[in-house]
């Protein structure tokens, strides 16, 4: 068996348009993610049922059944409901919907991290809702919110993978046309294993460097640690 | 559109079967995950360098790459290497190298969590360090890894749905055949992904049950 990289350099064009794709999939499914994802972690906060409880269906829905499943439902049976679906849509809907359920419980997490007096002392002074979240617990939560949430940005780019089932053109279906194209196995394993592997990489460390730069309360510290056993 | 629900009723023992196979295949591949898991924990934990190094890399591999990358390199890298095996196999293979990196992350945070005063304690009465690790060390840690184990396998339920695509036969590849079967998708993918969520679920709520039992034990 011999390894050439010749095959990799003719493909290139190729793999880099699918990790162009992937890209561009990803940061835009984890801005609608994110921007989603505070509302249902809020929702799943509230003391009325009524915002409560959609918001548990949506988050428990999401979680038990496979990424796979999710993306077919979108892209098959939304359309046979009658709303056009494209595989780009469908993809981005899919990979957005999947990121804010996820992002929201790390939102979730943090939000509780934030110290209850605090809160409650923002309310006592007469200060509203919103007010208290801009003020008070959003910029608070940050330490607390990068590190899952940077575990569940490397999630999303792996599971990107699986829009290749729908023809969406990321990395993975540059990779299934390559090898079908030139059969050199063990070639085109290695690129995209090593082309994801340095994305997740790159988003790891800028996630570390990000980390660093949030300062942590002290007093928040303590209270995630009461947190996490809260929530064993 | 109406749904209509009989043309799942007459599939659903159909897909029940293939709710089975995706049950068989995470369970094999979360036992062999947790095998491996214990000998990547072992290898890290070793004094070659070049072991330990070995180790790392391979998880850093894992754990950064797709795990549906993984499975295609499996399914069509084994042939390469002269290697001819069926689907059901190859899928178990590929689950278990992806989970057992994960799996290894727990046990280390498993051992984290045993007191270094029973070691010290082990040691002081003269047991060797292979039987630290199988009398003391071991079973306290599967015990605290029981919890995220759980959760691991609820992981595999869902991501065994790729194994559809390397076409081996089980819930999802069954959804598929039914839809080609009755053109009616979207009954048949809701359904499928209602009995995903019964599994996962029910595995959920055992993984809640086991993490307060951990918790006493733990104390």
């Amino acid at each position: 068996m011999t390894f050439s990289f010749s095959i990799i350099a003719d493909a290139w064009p190729i793999f880099s348009s699918g990790l162009l794709v992937t890209v561009i999939f990803c940061s835009v499914a984890s801005v609608l993610g994110l921007v989603l994802a505070v509302p249902i972690a809020l929702a799943q906060l509230s003391r009325r049922w009524y915002w409560r409880a959609p918001a548990k269906i949506l988050v428990e829905i999401v979680r038990d059944t496979p990424f796979l499943v999710q993306v077919f439902i979108i892209y098959f049976v939304v359309p046979a409901l009658g709303m056009p679906m494209s595989s780009t849509a469908a993809g981005i809907l899919a990979l957005s919907l999947y990121g804010a359920v996820y992002f929201s419980e790390s939102i979730r997490g943090a939000i509780l991290s934030v110290p209850r007096g605090q809160t409650d002392a923002a309310r006592a002074t007469g200060m509203s809702y919103l007010l208290i979240l801009r003020k008070i617990v959003f910029p608070q939560m940050m330490g607390y919110v990068l590190p899952p949430i940077s575990n569940q940005l490397i999630g999303l780019i792996k599971d990107s993978a699986v829009l290749s089932i729908i023809a969406v053109p990321e990395l993975t279906m540059a990779f299934q046309n390559v090898l079908g194209t030139t059969f050199a196995a063990p070639e085109t394993f290695v690129a995209v294993a090593a082309l994801y592997w340095l994305l997740t990489s790159v988003v790891a460390l800028v996630m570390s460097r990000l980390e660093r730069l949030t300062p942590t309360h002290r007093s928040m510290r303590q209270a995630t640690s009461l947190f996490a056993m809260a929530d064993r | 559109m109406i749904l209509e629900w009989q043309y799942v009723t007459h599939a659903l023992p159909f897909l029940l079967q293939g709710a089975l196979v995706t049950i068989a295949v995470s369970l094999l591949a979360v036992l062999l995950g947790l095998i491996l898991g214990v000998l990547i924990t072992l290898g890290r934990r070793s004094g070659y360098n070049a072991l330990r190094a070995l180790v790392v890399a391979y998880i850093s591999i894992v754990r950064g790459t797709p795990l549906f990358i993984q499975i295609l390199i499996v399914y069509y890298g084994l042939p390469v290497l002269g290697l001819d095996i069926p689907r059901f196999e190859s899928g178990v293979i590929a689950l278990s190298l992806n989970s057992g990196a994960y799996i290894s992350e727990m046990i280390r945070g498993g051992l984290l969590a045993i007191p270094q005063g029973q070691l010290d304690a082990a040691k002081a009465i003269g047991m060797r360090s292979g039987l630290i690790w199988r009398r003391i060390t071991l079973p306290q840690v599967l015990v605290l890894v029981l919890p995220p184990l759980t959760m691991e396998f609820t992981g595999l339920l869902k991501a065994s749905a790729l194994l559809s695509v390397i076409g081996l036969v089980e819930l999802t590849r069954r959804a598929q055949e039914v839809v080609g079967e009755t053109l009616r998708s979207p009954e048949v993918w809701l359904t499928t992904a209602a009995l995903y969520f019964v599994m996962c679920f029910a595995l959920g709520a055992v993984t809640r049950r086991l993490e307060k039992a951990a918790a006493v034990y733990r104390v």
